[in-house]
């Protein structure tokens, strides 16, 4: 079984463990009245099972299946035609202890393990003319590209799976203004951090000369606001935009200060034998440009993002590498085929050494590719990978999906992971695995 | 005598020839006015309907959705926003058409699930529209000035008397079919059937029926797409139709499929 010392006391993660309470029932109150009265109300969800096999265990982990069990149910409604709220609820439980067992209602996502309840989003949605402002927590996507996205730096993610992520919403204000082709996209957030997979379990791949267990220790968030600004133009034969970044990045980077000691120091006992692990959120700019170019064969897109590493207040804190992110890529659509394809590339400017774990970097200087197959209107075939460049590191993941009357779809897949101990993707090469998914979409 | 008669068969001919030309000008007229009329009596400033469609496949297995539909503007200045109600797993899918007078479309598709939006390329126009047997392009809506017509004759269609019209795209390049063939009706000028070809082969056949007049305009309630390669179909029937409501243009841009529900 799995060593669970990360579900020791919770440090940053926010949550007030308790049974249901007034304010989740609030929320299902408010809900239930909503699509009781509604006359514009919108509403689609669904249940999924997930069942995963590992043929392999890892060094921290000696489990071969997991389960999961989801429930997702997005709401929307629109009180006038100015007005918008919308917002979503999660709950959801596993057998590998990666969800909280408390059922609270978290609405920060700032938490190590998934929460069990979850407020994925809650919005109001202003409208008017050619201006759109939405307040709340929400899911903000930039750039254009299919494969990898440097740009899209106002959406975290959920890697516990690191190959199979999920985004995570923000809170924020966000405005659009547009006319004329142009839109300006204007974000304040506050900050989320991408949750980061559990250090005691698979997807965390520790060196193998390490004999100390390694735990969390403090998590530094940042407190201030993060803001960033998008300009897209839309012309007849290309899109275009521009973006700027000032904030934190939501991936961190890892220090040990004190590796021997205990955080909070030692008054002169013994040295402990726990490695503990801080993780920073350093603090960085963005500039950022994609665009989408229709050719004759193919679409063209083009996504680009220069990240500069910032000093915090804390001098102490490590600083991020100044680099950058590119991708180049091919998609195409013929018939019941789909193609998508290309190279995804990084510049470093200035490495500081700092140690981070970085899922955007680690799967560039790598080619990236699709291809779906419709075969008929219930059935359909996927193939993706991902190959390094210097061929350390492979991905290799294959999917078939069956959809039964209006409601039900079986998927399986089969995911194939290769290569050095060394290579972001190459670690994770005793985590190949099978999984069965069946959702009731509604 | 003989003489005189030499000239009466070379003005004959001439004249016969004449006639030739002249009738196929009329008639090359004729189709283009008709189809600009049955353009013309289509005319709105909106539209709004909801729409059930029933795919079938060719093993007969039956795939139902919904759609919204709605429109700003019209003829090949227009605005359509597309937005699936039913299945579950695909509502809130939507497709913004923007029609131009002299060129193909622009199309964005939103996906919720992924909260973005994507640019449909020209290139992928002839691929089937999320399962049903429309293409992106059967989707658009162009101004007649875009295709070159030919009368091809009367035939009957739908159980009335209609013109058959012949359709040539003018930027062979901008469309998947190189010809279609229209059958108007002559009592109406509605459309009941288009064939659509791709290099003289028939592709793809739309067929409309249960014509209802709608607010003084006469529109056909049901729509049956054959993908003669595929041997599918998909039937689309219309409820709640209505023209002319008051609708907002800044409801039909790209950041308007991100703002709906």
């Amino acid at each position: 079984m799995r060593n669970l010392r990360e579900m020791g006391p919770g440090l940053h993660s926010g949550a007030i463990h308790s049974p249901i309470r007034p304010a989740t029932r609030a929320v299902f109150l408010a809900l239930v009245c909503s699509a009781a009265c509604a006359q514009d109300f919108t509403q689609r969800g669904y249940i999924e099972t997930q069942l995963s096999a590992f043929p392999q265990t890892a060094p921290d982990d000696s489990s071969n299946f997991v389960g999961n069990a989801i429930f997702r149910w997005d709401l929307s409604y629109k009180l006038a035609p100015w007005l918008t709220f919308s917002g979503g609820i999660e709950a959801q439980t596993d057998t590998h202890l990666e969800t909280e067992r408390t059922f609270h209602l978290d609405w920060q996502d700032r938490g190590l393990l998934r929460p069990a309840l979850d407020l994925r989003s809650f919005k109001t949605t202003i409208h008017k003319s050619h201006f759109t402002a939405d307040l709340g927590k929400q899911f903000i996507r930039w750039g254009t590209a299919d494969i990898l996205n440097p740009t899209d730096v106002f959406a975290p993610r959920d890697y516990l799976t690191v190959v199979d992520n999920d985004f995570l919403g923000v809170l924020g204000a966000r405005a659009v203004v547009e006319g004329g082709g142009y839109s300006v996209d204007m974000v304040v957030t506050r900050f989320t951090p991408s949750r980061m997979p559990l250090l005691n379990e698979r997807w965390t791949v520790l060196p193998p000369d390490l004999t100390q267990p390694v735990e969390n220790a403090a998590t530094h968030y940042p407190g201030g606001a993060q803001y960033g600004a998008r300009v897209k133009h839309v012309a007849r034969a290309f899109e275009a935009s521009a973006s700027f970044f000032e904030g934190y990045n939501n991936v961190p980077l890892v220090g040990s200060p004190s590796p021997a000691l205990p955080p909070g120091g030692s008054n002169g006992s013994l040295p402990s034998p726990v490695i503990y692990v801080e993780r920073f959120y350093p603090k960085i700019r963005m500039y950022g440009a994609d665009a989408a170019i229709p050719l004759q064969w193919f679409t063209l897109k083009m996504e680009a993002a220069y990240f500069q590493g910032r000093a915090m207040q804390d001098l102490a804190a490590p600083r991020s590498d100044d680099y950058l992110l590119y991708v180049t890529q091919l998609e195409r659509q013929v018939g019941e085929w789909t193609f998508v394809g290309g190279y995804a590339g990084q510049a470093v400017a200035q490495s500081r050494g700092a140690l981070d774990f970085d899922p955007q970097r680690g799967l560039t200087r790598a080619f990236l590719g699709r291809i779906g197959y419709n075969i008929d209107s219930r059935r359909s075939i996927a193939f993706e990978g991902a190959e390094r460049q210097n061929g350390a590191g492979t991905w290799l993941r294959a999917e078939y999906s069956y959809l039964m009357g209006s409601h039900w779809r079986a998927t399986a897949e089969a995911v194939v992971i290769a290569g050095d101990s060394t290579d972001f993707l190459g670690q994770y090469h005793r985590n190949s695995n099978f999984i069965l998914k069946i959702r009731y979409s509604f | 005598m003989l003489r005189r008669r030499k000239h009466s068969l070379i003005d004959m001919k001439l004249a016969g020839t004449m006639i030739v030309l002249i009738t196929s000008a009329a008639q090359a007229q004729t189709a283009l006015e008709i189809a600009e009329k049955a353009q013309q009596r289509t005319r709105s400033q909106t539209e709004h309907y909801e729409g059930a469609l029933q795919v079938i496949d060719s093993k007969k297995k039956v795939t139902e959705k919904r759609w919204t539909f709605d429109r700003i503007g019209s003829h090949g200045n227009s605005k359509t926003i597309l937005r699936f109600t039913a299945p579950a797993e695909v509502k809130g899918v939507a497709l913004l058409i923007v029609n131009h007078p002299d060129r193909a479309s622009d199309q964005w598709m939103w996906t919720p699930a992924l909260e973005r939006d994507r640019r449909v390329a020209l290139q992928d126009r002839s691929s089937r529209f999320f399962g049903t047997d429309f293409s992106f392009e059967d989707l658009e809506e162009r101004d007649v000035s875009q295709y070159d017509y030919k009368l091809l004759g009367d035939d009957a269609a739908g159980g009335a008397a209609c013109w058959k019209l012949e359709s040539r795209p003018k930027q062979t390049k901008s469309s998947q079919y190189s010809s279609s063939q229209l059958w108007i009706r002559k009592d109406n000028y509605v459309v009941v059937r288009i064939d659509n070809a791709r290099k003289d082969k028939l592709v793809r056949r739309i067929e409309y029926s249960n014509v209802e007049n709608v607010q003084n305009i006469w529109t056909p309630e049901k729509l049956e797409v054959t993908d003669f390669a595929r041997n599918s179909r998909t039937v689309l029937t219309i409820d709640g139709l209505r023209y002319n409501t008051p609708m907002k243009d800044s409801d039909f841009s790209v950041e308007a499929l991100r703002r709906s529900p």
